[in-house]
């Protein structure tokens, strides 16, 4: 029967691509667009390869407020210009920062897109922040780290996570940084790294939604091919993370914890790595809904822990595997710890059942489905699959590479990256 | 080398934003609708393009109908759904809708209980079939009753001790004091455990019925299909003896003016709130109350994120909303700032609530914030979920479903004396609630504002309109 549903399941999946075209201006910018006229709208996004990594020595955090300084002043924008050419005509825009990249976007009714185009272009040929605005920022952004870091209880479990996984890469920092690296930050550091790092040949452009593809590359050519391109080679990160000699466990405290949580880590590949896909499928099985094998043994049956999860936290240097749990009142971290090593004992002796698998692949073609249901979702998936995965490609052959994952392939990928690797296992209780 | 001079040309003379083209018009999306013959109304809106489909079964009755001491009980009853019916237990609901890839959610909210599905279009019959099992099936097993009893014990817990958490609960009682919105939705360590199973059967057998029930498809599917999929699944759910009342006593709008403060000594970052009766959903000032909400609070550039995050930096993100429900819903302006500026952001929130009532708005201000309206209105159409739950909330309400197409030019008309009369009407005498480290702004805000309360977060009782234990 199971057999069954997992045939009849996996015949029924198929997925239409995402059209997409690809164009190298000679300044290096990469641009991609997809088109799609259901809607007057357009997502525009453009993705620096630069992140919280690369932030300079003593700034850890850096690259974040830089994201921030990047909505103040240009040569040709006033402070929060890209608000007005946005949120006030209906759209809406915002930045992230990850360890990899920095990505600012927008979507805006599709009648404005060659403004955002020009404003875009604009702010990555100058930026023109004065002390006042930085000062002013920085709070703003020392405020962010309070409300991630110190206003919910369990921000200092998910800081101490990315600080005790890494030893040497500089993944090891958090990005939102540090309040006294915050404020050891200057605003000639803002001016370098603009210079250093945002830059055509370091820059992704995604275009998807209601546009003429002639009149978008005429714009392009336009706006981005007259930012030049700097002689200076961009610095690039180049540290190995060691792998671990050998288990560690430790304890990390915050105030105000009210139930105790665990995580175990294991130093992982990198995102572009042939295995994220098995991996991917691991997770799932691991902790993906309530039927999946630590959920099921934690929450439901030994009722030990509130909840758990399980991620591949593939990054573009190396990537985390982190299995999380917060510990259900009166029961003991221990206890959770010992749960979950039983699971992944399980998972390494034992190999996963056809319907499983089909289980797993369903969810998570499922949910790439879904961000294919925006133009922003779609724009983000491709400059995901450009930047971190170094291929765009991938937005299409990942479902096709995720359905060819089988029992085997998550074996392997679990012998190689939990069994046969060095686990840190963080508890963390109250001060 | 050439290009780049001629690059450099242009980009000499582009030092202003270019024009906008001519909008085109956003085609609306038109729901079609048919009530099975034991009443429940089923409405479809069909979109294509991603193999997704979305439902949303409402019942008409949430936490607002919690018996005052049972409060959760609404919670409970919807999150039992998917634990347990005469022939499916909480495993194998579980196996079956993840095997499909899908995601079946169920819980209570203010006015409604709901199950929402989210599916690639091709399995949609067969999970269809397991929304309808759960709600018309579930056993509620003691053993299902007592494991989600512990969760929620556990995570109100955690919410607790989350200042931007417990701050909305305290605001619910400061806003509605013992009346049926007053309480938190999830219940109290206290009403958790005094639930039984009876009052869960008893929930479930009073409120769950198709005449008391809307059900909404969007995505991918066609209305005729989708008509079908639900007679063959929930044509022969037994339609319930009377509807219950949506009557409720007025007197949950009475204004209690509160400055409450609950000391959380070890909170690294306070939560602040300005709170009072709002509107109902069904108030003909609804689109004047959306364009007054999208100046003050609503978005990046309104004025209470202009005025504390953008001027002055002392927060992340500042904004205000309107919760909108059957009756009076609250009015909520909230941010989180270090203890030490509480007291200030307090006061910059009346400020401003309260210069929105004597001075008109200027058209350069008033034209971009309809605009935020209109832009988000029209990407809440774009996903499945999105657009489902916009429809579900104007049956629930028994607004038309056209309000959709009418929804831009309703914005639209708006004039800047009507946001000025209504924010004079609706912004007075507002309550505020603080949860933070007192010590490091208590002084500031006795110096700003009368009568402050103090509740020492160990002396704090949620089940009481006073908050403190007796």
């Amino acid at each position: 029967m199971n057999a069954f549903v997992a045939v009849f399941l996996a015949a029924t999946v198929s997925v239409t691509p995402i059209q997409y075209r690809q164009r190298t201006l000679p300044n290096g910018l990469q641009m991609y667009a997809v088109e799609d006229h259901s809607a007057p709208t357009v997502a525009i996004q453009v993705w620096y390869h630069v992140g919280s990594k690369d932030d300079p020595p003593g700034r850890s955090g850096f690259a974040h407020l830089f994201e921030h300084m990047m909505f103040k002043s240009t040569a040709h924008m006033k402070s929060e210009m890209m608000d007005r050419l946005t949120e006030d005509v209906g759209g809406y825009n915002n930045a992230s920062t990850a360890d990899d990249v920095t990505w600012y976007y927008e979507e805006v009714p599709s009648n404005y897109l060659q403004t955002l185009l020009w404003a875009e272009a604009d702010r990555m040929g100058s930026l023109n922040v004065d002390e006042a605005n930085f000062n002013s920022e920085r709070e703003v952004v020392k405020e962010e780290f309070r409300t991630s870091v110190l206003g919910n209880p369990y921000g200092l479990f998910y800081y101490a996570i990315t600080k005790d996984s890494f030893t040497t890469h500089p993944y090891n920092r958090p990005t939102i940084g540090s309040i006294e690296d915050l404020d050891a930050s200057t605003l000639a550091d803002v001016q370098k790294f603009h210079a250093t790092y945002y830059r055509p040949d370091n820059a992704t452009l995604v275009v998807a939604g209601d546009f003429d593809p002639k009149q978008l590359d005429a714009w392009v050519d336009r706006y981005f091919g007259a930012v030049p391109k700097p002689d200076a080679p961009i610095p690039r990160i180049s540290v190995n993370e060691p792998p671990r000699e050998e288990a560690k466990k430790i304890t990390e405290t915050g105030p105000n914890v009210p139930l105790p949580a665990v995580a175990l880590t294991w130093l992982g590949p990198a995102a572009s790595s042939a295995d994220r896909y098995a991996l991917d499928v691991a997770a799932s099985i691991l902790a993906q809904g309530e039927s999946s094998q630590l959920y099921q043994s934690l929450v439901y049956r030994q009722q030990i822990a509130q909840d758990v999860s399980a991620d591949d936290d593939l990054r573009e240097d190396l990537g985390l595997n982190v299995i999380t749990a917060t510990v259900a009142s009166e029961k003991s971290p221990d206890v959770v710890i010992k749960a979950i090593e039983a699971e992944l004992k399980n998972l390494e002796e034992k190999p996963v059942s056809a319907a499983e698998l089909a289980k797993a692949k369903n969810q998570l073609i499922t949910d790439r489905l879904r961000r294919r249901e925006t133009n922003d979702g779609k724009a983000f998936s491709i400059a995901y699959a450009a930047t971190v995965l170094h291929d765009a490609s991938e937005v299409n052959n990942g479902f096709t590479k995720l359905q060819a994952v089988t029992a085997a392939d998550v074996k392997r990928v679990v012998d190689k990256y939990i069994k046969n690797q060095k686990s840190l296992t963080i508890t963390y209780v109250s001060r | 080398m050439n290009f780049l001079l001629i690059a450099a040309l242009i980009a000499q003379v582009e030092t202003a934003p270019p024009p906008p083209a001519a909008p085109r018009e956003p085609q609306l999306p038109k729901p079609a609708e048919k009530t099975l013959s034991n009443g429940l109304r089923v409405i479809v809106v069909q979109k294509r393009g991603v193999p997704i489909v979305a439902t949303r079964l409402l019942i008409k009755t949430g936490a607002e109908a919690d018996p005052p001491n049972l409060a959760g009980l609404a919670d409970m009853t919807a999150s039992l759904l998917t634990k347990g019916t005469k022939t499916r237990n909480a495993v194998q609901i579980a196996r079956g809708v993840e095997a499909l890839g899908a995601a079946l959610e169920s819980g209570a909210a203010w006015d409604n209980s709901f199950v929402t599905l989210n599916v690639m279009s091709s399995n949609l019959p067969k999970a269809l079939g397991f929304v309808s099992d759960i709600v018309r099936n579930p056993v509620f097993a003691n053993d299902e009753i007592e494991r989600l009893r512990a969760q929620n014990l556990d995570a109100l817990q955690v919410a607790m001790h989350e200042p931007r958490a417990l701050v909305k609960f305290i605001a619910a009682r400061v806003v509605f004091g013992d009346t049926p919105y007053g309480h938190n939705l999830g219940g109290t360590p206290e009403s958790l455990r005094r639930i039984r199973r009876a009052d869960i059967v008893a929930f479930h057998r009073a409120h769950y019925h198709p005449n008391n029930a809307v059900l909404v498809f969007g995505g991918d599917i066609a209305p005729e299909r989708a008509f079908a999929l639900a007679e063959t699944e929930l044509g022969s759910w037994k339609s319930g003896g009377q509807r219950p009342s949506a009557a409720r006593t007025a007197e949950s709008a009475v204004l209690h003016h509160r400055v409450v403060v609950i000391d959380m000594p070890e909170a690294g970052q306070a939560a602040v709130v300005v709170t009072r009766p709002g509107l109902r959903r069904v108030d003909p000032s609804y689109f004047i109350a959306q364009v007054t909400n999208s100046i003050l609070g609503g978005g990046y550039s309104s004025r209470l994120n202009e005025e504390i995050r953008i001027k002055r930096g002392l927060s992340y993100g500042a904004g205000s909303s309107f919760e909108l429900r059957r009756e009076v819903g609250p009015f909520i302006a909230s941010a989180q700032t270090k203890n030490e500026s509480a007291a200030e952001v307090a006061s910059l929130m009346v400020e401003e609530m309260n210069k929105l009532g004597k001075e008109p708005v200027a058209d350069v201000e008033l034209g971009p914030r309809k605009a935020v309206l209109i832009g988000s209105f029209g990407r809440s159409l774009e996903t499945s979920e999105s657009l489902v739950s916009r429809v579900a909330f104007l049956a629930l309400y028994g607004l038309g479903l056209d309000e959709i197409t009418r929804y831009i030019s309703s914005i639209q008309s708006v004039t800047a004396p009507q946001v000025e009369n209504f924010a004079a009407g609706h912004f007075s005498d507002s309550s505020i609630v603080i949860v933070g480290d007192a010590k490091k702004f208590i002084d500031a805000l006795r110096q700003r504002f009368q009568d402050v309360e103090v509740i020492p977060i160990n002396e704090l009782d949620l089940n009481s309109p006073t908050l403190r234990k007796k």
